[in-house]
């Protein structure tokens, strides 16, 4: 795929670590989805201790796991959230720029990218509708 | 997952280790301590049996029934009479016990003598109860309550452990089916040992018939053995049986617990069980049917 250059990075657009919603591995599936319903971003990041990016979980794992998962709610609502995890998602550099995560966003038909340190820390996360937004130009008005 | 081992015995006993693919433990003894030479006269019975088949074992005794339906059954010797006796059997014959106790006043004392705590299955979610277990930072046996799935166990797990305690083995000693009716759903072996934690087969209990005398429990002892080989077949680190020479006149659990005169039965027979269980893992390689992620 061919790359277009662009000025704009991720991390000027990106959410900032400290609002990114997280949990740990083992928190259970049903505060996992409490925690997503807090931020209405449509996604958690599980992370370990040092805040390494262990896997997401966004509102489409949940929806294809409704359809999958042959077990009583109840039993689904206390798993550890990282069973149900995507443990090896597409993930982004704060340093990338906007127009590369927007395109692989559209490229994959994600919403969303975690974004990581060289080590795999978890620093951020890019949400499609502020990029696309900023990638617009602010304009708040395109409908006329 | 990480398969937990715990360990059971402190000071001089026998220690008993717990989990993954270690030889069966047993856990067992007369319900509850009915006198000081009762009580002697059972850990020698047993441990003689133990000792022919070649099986770790954990004394268990209670000094308090808190469950008894009846105004006058018989209530226990009591916290200090009870333990004074647990902890004689520890220095007479070197093995690790257990009680439960059904108030959490009674924790320290009991964690100061007991190797291992248990909670019992009508307390398993008391909050209280499992904090003052985890306070005695002993390995704690907690029984999964009769009215609980085994997927909710893990929330009594994480109250054990968010008090610092990660010692437990989890026991299935049946599920309610109605009234006055237990069942045995053997899947709640593998979900419970989802945790991580060891599990364990609570055979005599699993057979009672709760208070289906009016005001005394029931049980078809009669089927404690196909349970304990579907169970050993199944998969547990541990089994539980209360045993008692004289069953017809035992003071407590009378129609559950297993006539002494069949442990060496049965005991065999799941210990074979286990074996045989992790020879054909061994062979065939471990359970790999599993839901597609």
């Amino acid at each position: 795929m061919s790359i277009p250059k662009n000025s704009m990075l991720v991390s000027d657009v990106m959410i900032s670590k400290d609002k990114v919603p997280t949990v740990q591995k083992e928190t259970i599936l049903k505060e996992a989805l409490e925690e997503m319903g807090r931020t209405r971003l449509g996604i958690i990041c599980i992370i370990n201790d040092s805040k390494k990016l262990l896997g997401i979980l966004t509102d489409g794992d949940i929806r294809r796991k409704l359809l999958k998962v042959q077990k009583p709610f109840p039993a689904f609502f206390v798993d550890d959230v990282i069973e149900h995890s995507i443990c090896s998602p597409y993930t982004i550099m704060a340093d990338d720029t906007l127009v590369y995560a927007v395109a692989l966003m559209e490229q994959k038909q994600i919403w969303d990218l975690p974004v990581v340190d060289s080590a795999g820390i978890l620093v951020g996360l890019l949400h499609l509708h502020p990029a696309v937004k900023v990638l617009l130009g602010n304009k708040d008005n395109v409908f006329g | 997952m990480v398969n937990k081992i715990i360990e059971v015995g402190y000071g001089k006993v026998n220690k008993v280790r717990i989990g993954d693919k270690l030889p069966l433990a047993f856990i067992g003894g007369p319900c509850a301590i009915e006198s000081r030479d009762h009580a002697f006269m059972m850990a020698e019975a047993i441990g003689k049996i133990c000792r022919k088949i070649g099986i770790d074992w954990i004394y268990k005794s209670c000094y308090d029934k808190d469950c008894r339906s009846a105004p006058d059954s018989f209530h226990g010797l009591g916290v200090d009479d009870g333990l004074r006796i647990l902890a004689d059997i520890r220095d007479e014959f070197g093995i690790p016990v257990v009680s439960d106790f059904s108030d959490p006043a009674w924790g320290p004392a009991t964690g100061e003598v007991c190797d291992m705590v248990q909670v019992p299955a009508y307390l398993c979610r008391q909050t209280s109860i499992l904090r003052a277990a985890a306070a005695t930072n002993r390995p704690i046996h907690l029984k999964k309550g009769q009215f609980m799935s085994p997927w909710n166990m893990k929330n009594s797990v994480r109250k054990i452990e968010a008090a610092g305690n990660h010692q437990v083995l989890l026991a299935d000693r049946g599920t309610f089916l109605g009234y006055n009716m237990l069942v045995n759903d053997f899947t709640c072996l593998p979900i419970m040992a989802k945790t991580g934690y060891p599990v364990c087969f609570d055979a005599t209990h699993s057979i009672q018939l709760p208070t289906s005398m009016g005001n005394i429990s029931g049980g078809q002892r009669e089927f404690i053995p196909y349970l304990v080989r579907a169970a050993a077949a199944c998969g547990i680190n541990a089994l539980f049986m209360e045993t008692h020479n004289d069953p017809d006149n035992a003071m407590s659990d009378a129609n559950t617990v297993l006539n002494i005169k069949h442990l060496e039965n049965v005991l065999s027979q799941a210990k074979a069980a286990h074996e045989f269980r992790l020879e054909m893992l061994e062979k065939f390689g471990e359970d790999n049917v599993h839901p597609e992620k």
